[in-house]
């Protein structure tokens, strides 16, 4: 590998690069000469070699110590001279194809970049590795492809479809920066020329005599400044149109974010999925109780605007709560996290529960 | 606890240590604890309270109240957990115990428990004996901020209804679990960073009171505060809440406090141009009320074309229970419950979903400069674009 790097490093005036490996020949002679590299094993050969070894099928690698078995389509023009590089870009290729998530599959940026590195991971692993390294990562590529075939197929239209959504963007960018030019160029051109009208108009007046010559340059001097402006103005409001016009792809990129959830929309629930009503009684309208007619009659309570019902369905509350709960549950219940997100009143009931015992011994409402 | 008690002593020396670092960065005020004393060995309650004080690192401080400050903080064990730690001041009235507001707020949130309602996470006591609740921590400010930003933030019928929807929810959720909350306004509705509106600030809540038992009249902020309450009704029921909601209802549509009074009379004299006087005819006793004043002349209560005219951005169904809600008698004005059950939440528009709502922040308003200039996906700020080696 260190071979290979001083090589490229030096490429332009080492008359040994243009050497073949195999077959020593070298440029000099063969002006035409061109290396070309298979990913099985990335040893150069020139062209020439390439056909005579492998045109008649598969052949081991020339190269002294390789020995792996090479077919003649596997052959190619290497893009990178350092082929170390080469092969790294084959391999994240090869791990890019199959592990292709995007990040807005991910709930977190913390999940997305712990997958980036699992990948970066894999890929070292691949490139640097030892040889059992190597094999492991081979393993978990194959393993994840198999596994997660129909995702990987989703995703790669899914990058596609997003790579065209870029382009056509860009596309849309740079003609929206032309127009503006364009704009710009025929707003000054205009405004030459309109120049150049109310010169020739002033002077045309003043040629004919009528009126104060100072008061007709005057004039003049004004209207070209407002014509001008008033374009400005016009061209402004034209910019804030194209601006509004070029909106609407961007809003198509983020519609296509979320085309991932077309869940079918449930009808509004204004009670947010809850049920509070009673499950072991039913509440009257009205309790007979000497206790609390007074209350029942007195303006004061009445004109406050006091409910009754608010106290029955209190009453009754306490008097229920605590039923039906039993405390081996509560103690399960107990050793779970605390979820802020989760509904619940049994702490509301069980505390209730012990204020409701005082108040029957002071008051004895029923 | 796997703490055996031999090794209590010196894991409670290094406690001590660590915490008064903490405060000295927070409050400058670097008295280390004598809690430890010479007898080392702590009660369960201290221990358990040391725990639950160590889950939490609080951060920077980003506000303050009348009795409260409020830091940012996170998890010990996950940085990313953002919470926070409402610090509660001690006040120089109530040197012998808790502030009642810091009891109250204490005692109702850790009894309720809904999406719509700020969460009590924990509570612990730091040095000095003061009070520190951990609440969820809400970035995306409060209600009041989307109001009034009106340059930045632009709001339509199915917003007002999600937002109105979370509201009327959150007082349903306290007025089933006989709490009332007595100050419903704008700024105490939370935003999370989901856009649940959360309702927040229970330092006024009280359980509902029996019949004879007398609650004071001087709560709920005045601009939402309904007119028994103005009248010194000493026996009210949810509809107080109720009233503040639907002034807030109100307000969302209006982008304007509704009644703005200036003091207690004049909030009366809002009221009554506003929605009609108060009379014995629409609202039987209400004369008999120990602070009932009104203005002369009466106005009589508006119908419908009058909300109509200035609420139409809620249709004819959200007019109808704006109404309901703004009823003079509190006997009949509609329930939290009732609320909705109310066929304005199944109407057109629907309400809209909540990572949908405005937001408040940058990206609100976008400038037209920067238009061509936009982000492109996958293009985040100050970091390199990923390279593509899909084949």
């Amino acid at each position: 590998m260190s071979r290979l790097k001083s090589q490229s490093t030096a490429l332009t005036d080492d008359p040994l690069n243009d050497i073949c490996p195999v077959c020593k020949s070298n440029r000099y002679l063969n002006p035409t000469l061109q290396f070309l590299i298979n990913p099985e094993c990335y040893h150069k050969m020139c062209s020439t070699c390439v056909d005579r070894i492998f045109t008649s099928g598969p052949a081991s690698c020339p190269v002294v110590g390789c020995g792996k078995t090479l077919r003649k389509k596997g052959f190619h023009k290497a893009f990178f001279a350092d082929l170390k590089i080469e092969r790294e870009c084959d391999i994240r290729k090869r791990v890019g194809a199959v592990f292709n998530r995007r990040e807005d599959e991910f709930e977190s940026l913390s999940s997305w970049n712990d997958y980036l590195e699992m990948v970066e991971g894999l890929i070292f692993d691949l490139v640097e590795g030892t040889m059992k390294e190597k094999a492991k990562a081979e393993e978990t590529l194959r393993a994840h492809r198999a596994a997660n075939a129909k995702e990987i197929e989703d995703n790669k239209r899914a990058g596609l479809e997003a790579k065209d959504v870029e382009l056509q963007r860009e596309r849309e960018e740079k003609e929206a920066v032309r127009q503006r030019r364009l704009a710009i160029l025929r707003e000054q051109e205009e405004d030459k020329l309109d120049v150049e009208k109310e010169r020739r108009e002033m002077l045309e007046r003043l040629a004919r005599g009528d009126g104060d010559a100072n008061a007709i340059t005057k004039h003049a001097q004004k209207v070209i400044l407002k014509k001008s402006s008033a374009r400005r103005n016009l061209a402004e409001s034209n910019f804030a149109d194209t601006a509004n016009g070029s909106a609407p792809s961007n809003l198509s990129i983020r519609g296509l974010k979320k085309k991932v959830a077309p869940k079918a929309e449930l009808a509004y629930d204004p009670f947010g999925g809850l049920d509070l009503k009673p499950a072991r009684y039913t509440l009257q309208s009205s309790y007979e109780n000497e206790w609390l007619d007074n209350a029942k009659n007195n303006t004061l309570h009445m004109a406050g605007g006091y409910s009754m019902n608010e106290y029955y369905s209190r009453t009754m509350f306490e008097a229920f709560s605590g039923l039906g709960i039993f405390i081996g549950d509560q103690v399960v219940e107990k050793s779970l996290p605390a979820a802020p997100a989760t509904i619940g009143t049994v702490g509301a009931a069980e505390a209730a529960g012990g204020r409701l015992r005082q108040e029957m011994n002071t008051d004895d409402v029923f | 606890m796997a703490v055996s008690p031999l090794i209590v002593p010196g894991s409670g020396e290094r406690g001590p240590h660590s915490k008064s670092k903490l405060s000295a960065a927070s409050s400058g005020n670097g008295t280390p604890s004598t809690t430890l004393g010479s007898n080392s060995l702590k009660d369960v309650a201290e221990q358990m309270n040391e725990e639950e004080k160590d889950k939490y690192v609080k951060g920077k401080k980003v506000g303050e109240g009348t009795y409260a400050n409020v830091y940012i903080g996170h998890h010990k064990s996950d940085p990313s957990n953002l919470v926070a730690i409402k610090k509660i001041k001690v006040q120089q009235e109530y040197k012998e115990g808790m502030a009642p507001d810091a009891i109250r707020e204490l005692k109702h949130l850790q009894e309720l428990s809904h999406p719509n309602i700020i969460s009590l996470l924990s509570v612990f006591s730091s040095k000095d004996q003061n009070l520190n609740l951990v609440l969820e921590y809400l970035p995306l400010g409060d209600l009041e901020v989307l109001i009034k930003d009106i340059e930045n933030i632009h709001y339509g019928a199915a917003d007002i209804k999600a937002w109105m929807g979370m509201l009327s929810r959150a007082i349903w959720f306290c007025h089933e679990n006989f709490v009332l909350h007595r100050d419903i306004k704008p700024n105490n509705l939370l935003i999370a960073a989901d856009g649940e509106i959360k309702l927040a600030d229970f330092g006024l809540a009280r359980s509902f009171a029996d019949p004879y038992r007398v609650m004071t009249s001087n709560v709920i902020t005045r601009w939402y505060r309904p007119p028994e309450l103005l009248f010194g009704a000493k026996h009210y029921s949810g509809a107080v809440d109720i009233w503040s909601v639907g002034l807030v209802f109100a307000e969302l549509v209006i982008r304007n406090p509704y009644l703005p009074g200036d003091t207690e009379i004049d909030q009366i004299a809002k009221i009554c141009a506003g929605i009609g006087t108060p009379t014995e005819e629409n609202w039987a006793g209400v004369s008999k009320l120990p602070e009932y004043t009104v203005p002369s002349p009466t106005t009589p209560v508006h119908g419908p074309e009058h909300y109509l005219g200035m609420f139409g951005t809620a249709g004819p169904d959200g007019v109808d229970l704006l109404m309901k809600m703004l009823i003079l008698d509190p006997r009949r004005r509609i329930t939290a419950r009732e609320v909705l059950e109310h066929r304005w939440w199944r109407g057109e528009p629907r309400a809209t979903r909540n990572e949908d709502l405005p937001k408040k922040g940058p990206g609100s308003g976008l400038s037209r400069l920067g238009a061509t200039e936009s982000k492109r996906p996958g293009m985040v700020e100050g970091v390199a674009r990923r390279l593509d080696f899909g084949a």
